[in-house]
C-alpha cells in the first residue's frame, strides 16, 4: 500500500516536472498597447465616477441646507390658521344651551 | 527580483515609464503562471493584463518595494481565481470550447504538423490540465504555485498569509485529491507520462 502511494507521489512529481518544461504562451505585440488602453479607460471611468459622486454629494448638501433653512423659518399654514383650543371653543359656543329638549304645547283644549 | 527596488518606488510615485519597465520585466513570468492556472491559452493574455491593471491601481498600497514579488503573486492568484470562478459559472460554454480544442489538436497530430516532442508536451499539458481541472480552483492555484512555478513554502507564506504548517496540510490534501482524481480518471494509479 505504502509502495503504491510512493509510486503515485513520484509519478505526480514527474508529471509536474514535465509540465514545468512545457512552453508557455508569449506576450503578443499588442500586450502593452492594450494594457495602457485598459488603464486609461479605467482611469476615465474612475474620474467620471468621482466627478458624478462629487456632484451628487454637493447637490445633497445644498438640498439639506435649503430644507434646514425652510424648516427654521416660521410661516402661516393656510389650512390650519387657528389652534386646537380655538377650534374647540368655536365648536362648543357658551351662548348655546347644551341640551335642547322638545317643548310640548297642547292647543286642542283651550279651557284647560 | 527581476527589477531594482528603485524602479518600483518610482512607479509607486506615479512614473508611468517605470511601471512600463516593470510590466516588460514580469509579463512573461506572469503569463506563464496564469497559463498554468487557467489552461485556456486564448484568455491568458487578458488575465495577465488584468493582473497588471490591478497592480497599477494598487501600487500605492504596497508598503515596501521588498515585498513586491509576493504582492504580484497575490494579484496573479486573485485574478486567476476570479477568472476560474467566472468560468465555472459558464461551464457549458467551456466544455464546448475544450472539445473544439481537442479537435484542433487531433487534426494537427493527424497531419503531422507537430513533432514528437511537441506531441509529448501536449499530452503532458492535457493530462495535467485535466487533473487540475478535477480539483477545486484553490487547490489548482496552490499546486501550480508550489509544484510548477516552484515557489518555496516561505514565499507561499507571504502570498497566502498563513503559516507554513497550514500550507503543508493544504498542499498534502490538494495532492491527495489530484492523485484520487487520476485514479478515478484512469481507473488506476497515475500513468507514467515520461515517454
Amino acid at each position: 500500500m505504502e509502495a503504491k502511494h510512493g509510486r503515485e507521489e513520484r509519478t505526480l512529481d514527474a508529471l509536474f516536472a514535465a509540465y514545468r518544461d512545457c512552453p508557455t504562451p508569449e506576450p503578443s505585440v499588442n500586450f502593452m498597447p492594450e494594457l495602457w488602453q485598459k488603464i486609461e479607460s479605467r482611469q476615465r471611468f474612475t474620474f467620471s465616477f468621482r466627478r458624478m459622486a462629487g456632484a451628487f454629494v454637493t447637490a445633497a448638501l445644498a438640498l439639506s441646507v435649503a430644507l434646514g433653512v425652510y424648516m427654521s423659518i416660521p410661516h402661516a399654514n393656510p389650512y390650519y390658521s387657528e389652534t386646537y383650543v380655538d377650534a374647540l371653543a368655536e365648536a362648543n359656543s357658551l351662548d348655546l344651551p347644551d341640551i335642547v329638549a322638545p317643548v310640548f304645547t297642547d292647543q286642542a283644549d283651550p279651557s284647560r | 527580483m527581476l527589477v531594482e527596488f528603485d524602479l518600483i518606488r518610482r512607479a509607486q510615485a506615479g512614473d508611468n515609464a517605470a511601471f512600463n519597465d516593470i510590466v516588460l520585466a514580469y509579463r512573461k513570468r506572469v503569463m506563464g503562471t496564469v497559463a498554468r492556472m487557467i489552461s485556456r491559452p486564448e484568455d491568458v493574455e487578458d488575465v495577465a493584463q488584468e493582473v497588471f491593471l490591478r497592480l497599477y491601481f494598487s501600487l500605492d498600497q504596497l508598503r515596501t518595494a521588498e515585498v513586491f514579488e509576493p504582492w504580484l503573486h497575490r494579484l496573479t492568484v486573485n485574478a486567476a481565481y476570479d477568472y476560474l470562478r467566472k468560468q465555472r459559472r459558464r461551464q457549458e460554454f467551456r466544455m464546448s470550447d475544450l472539445s473544439e480544442q481537442q479537435v484542433v489538436l487531433a487534426d494537427a497530430l493527424a497531419s503531422g504538423k507537430v513533432d514528437l516532442d511537441e506531441r509529448r508536451q501536449e499530452k503532458v499539458r492535457e493530462t495535467v490540465d485535466a487533473l487540475l481541472g478535477a480539483v477545486s480552483e484553490a487547490d489548482r492555484i496552490l499546486l501550480v504555485l508550489k509544484e510548477v512555478q516552484g515557489l518555496s513554502l516561505k514565499e507561499l507564506e507571504k502570498v497566502y498569509r498563513v503559516n507554513e504548517n497550514a500550507l503543508k496540510v493544504r498542499l498534502f490534501r490538494a495532492r491527495q485529491r489530484v492523485i484520487k482524481a487520476f485514479g478515478e480518471r484512469d481507473g488506476s494509479a497515475p500513468a507514467n507520462t515520461g515517454d
